[in-house]
């Protein structure tokens, strides 16, 4: 069987999640063996616009993205949001927590008005075209990435968490941050990470998206048993958590 | 079988001696919990602990083991066949790993489990210092009457060391030539035990625990379950570190060449949304009340219906891991001990 040929390409984003990929180093030969790159901007020259699988970073946040997007799904049999931007909108949808000219006038001053420097509102690829796949995580897990691989390559659905990050913490054996009357998002984000955060002793930022039925409503009641506000927890969830979508 | 009288220095040197024989685990500090971790030296084992963040259990039956190797030409089962001494396991975890042992041995027997606990040796020690959600003293589990490989057990400064299988006797062939504890020393141990029933109970059950079965055969529609459960996260913390949880879940990773590859099997939770998730896209406990309930009903009936054992230990660790503070066995079992409403 021919490899099928794939395609990555990045929209508004650190490009961090496809260096995940990259970061695989002495396994990307191993990936060779079951993928043909086409076009892959941090690691080959070449660019093509036939492919099989399309593999998207970053979020749409500019009228051309929506576009250009479109174009990119078109030809693509299955197409892969990888990484937060791309699953869920991300950090850029921090955005989206203000009026669209005065996100222009921050960023660029008195040219905020010029056009090529249009925005709008930030969306997940979801949110533009038909996504067949995420990859959560701000970065991603390369490893989770190296088994979806695999499990596409022999035709099989990979497991993917819809538990809470929890989970991991109490197999590694991790004391829990609200032990230290600390607000952590583990009890609503979709583990898979092997939850890194709360092991080094910091709170979970949520990157990997909401499980699929997140008790937000249970995470606002528990926080007077902290001494916390609601604030507390808005400021917490805001970084990944403003507008999100469901992440499966 | 024997019981020893030593003294801390004897005892310093006598784990010291095990670390060089085989793997010793043992209660040491981590931050500001306890944990059971590799001992590298005895003056690090912490038998005056409070309660270890993971529960014992995670060495006979890891968060995370491989159960087989598979390629094209068939598989082959892998097996942990090193020797290891679990040391300062509290008489509560050494209940809950006891009931794993019926667990495991029963129906098909899980080699995996039975070969890693055929390689264990149980070093039970009574508790110094109850922890703040311990309610063990009405689970009666407050002290091993029975079981476990050595029993140790603080009096002052020294220890009594109780010899209980053979497997204990050979780990305390090193304290041949120390004093075999005097009647009086046996009296003073009997006063701690006594006084560990007391003190490890943080929280108090108001029903026997023996009346639990019944008690939930009345109360399946009591509202409770749809109360508490509205604040669940179903992160199956309560499930996860508790010592008589023993549930599964089994998957399968293939190399690069797809061909070669391994099965692993990870801890689950009832408490998870999708534990009960079976083929078809049907979850039997599709409900987070479904799920809550059935953590008492097995803990406190359906696993006595079958052992003639309360699956909870008492050792608190729920209490203190439920974010949602729903998790408390004794709060919810005095709530259905007060009726119907």
């Amino acid at each position: 069987m021919d490899k099928p040929r794939v395609a990555i390409f990045d929209f508004a984003c650190c490009e961090g999640c496809q260096l995940q990929i990259v970061n695989l180093e002495e396994e990307l030969l191993d990936v060779l063996t079951l993928i043909q790159p086409v076009e892959w901007r941090e690691a080959l020259s070449d660019q093509s616009d036939t492919y099989d699988i399309a593999i998207v970073e970053g979020s749409i946040t500019r009228p051309e993205d929506e576009e250009k997007l479109r174009e990119i799904r078109a030809p693509a049999a299955i197409l892969i949001a990888l990484g937060a931007c791309a699953t869920m909108g991300g950090i850029n949808k921090l955005k989206n927590n203000f009026a669209m000219d005065e996100v222009r006038a921050e960023v660029y001053g008195k040219d905020g008005s010029m056009p090529h420097l249009n925005t709008l509102p930030t969306r997940a690829l979801d949110e533009v075209v038909k996504v067949d796949l995420k990859i959560h995580g701000c970065p991603i897990n390369n490893r989770e990435f190296a088994y979806i691989l695999r499990c596409l390559a022999l035709g099989k659905t990979p497991a993917i968490p819809n538990y809470p990050v929890c989970v991991e913490c109490k197999m590694r054996g991790t004391v829990c941050r609200y032990e230290y009357n600390e607000i952590c998002l583990g009890p609503v984000t979709r583990a898979g990470c092997n939850a890194p955060c709360p092991s080094a002793g910091f709170w979970c930022f949520g990157c990997r998206g909401y499980v699929d039925d997140p008790n937000v409503q249970a995470a606002r009641e528990v926080m007077e048993h902290y001494g916390k506000t609601m604030d507390d927890l808005k400021s917490r969830l805001l970084l990944f958590g403003s507008g999100q979508e469901p992440t499966s | 079988m024997t019981i020893k009288k030593i003294g801390p220095t004897t005892l310093e040197r006598w784990v010291d001696s095990l670390i060089g024989q085989q793997r010793v685990f043992g209660a040491q500090a981590q931050g500001d919990k306890f944990a059971f971790a590799p001992l590298t030296q005895a003056a690090r084992l912490r038998l005056d602990y409070d309660v270890a963040v993971t529960a014992p259990k995670a060495f006979l039956q890891p968060p995370c083991e491989t159960l087989l190797r598979f390629g094209a030409r068939g598989y082959e089962s892998v097996l942990d066949t090193e020797p290891f001494v679990l040391f300062g396991v509290h008489p509560y975890d050494a209940v809950g790993i006891l009931q794993m042992d019926t667990v495991f041995a029963e129906g098909q027997p899980d080699i995996h489990y039975l070969t890693r606990r055929a390689q264990a040796t149980l070093v039970v020690c009574d508790v110094q210092n109850a922890s703040p959600n311990v309610f063990a003293g009405c689970m009666n589990t407050a002290v091993l009457e029975e079981g476990g490989d050595v029993l140790l057990t603080r009096i002052n400064d020294d220890y009594l060391v109780e010899g209980r299988s053979a497997k204990g006797e050979a780990l305390m062939k090193a304290l041949a030539s120390e004093p075999e504890a005097e009647a009086g020393d046996l009296q003073f141990r009997k006063m701690v035990w006594d006084h560990n029933r007391q003190l490890l109970r943080r929280h108090e059950l108001k029903v026997k625990p023996e009346d639990l079965p019944a008690m939930l055969d009345k109360s399946y529609d009591h509202p409770v379950w749809e109360e508490k459960s509205k604040r669940c996260f179903s992160c199956g913390s309560c499930n996860l570190v508790c010592p008589t949880c023993y549930c599964f879940n089994v998957r399968e990773d293939v190399r690069w060449d797809l061909q070669n590859g391994e099965r692993v099997r990870t801890w689950d939770g009832c408490m998870l949304t999708e534990f009960a998730l079976v083929a078809g896209g049907h979850n039997f406990r599709r409900k987070k009340a479904e799920r809550y309930r059935h953590r008492y009903y097995r803990k406190g009936k359906y696993l006595y219906d079958q052992h003639r054992q309360i699956a909870c230990v008492g050792c608190g660790r729920c209490i203190g891991a439920c974010v949602a503070k729903i998790a408390n066995p004794v709060e919810v079992y005095n709530r259905l001990a007060e009726g119907p409403r």
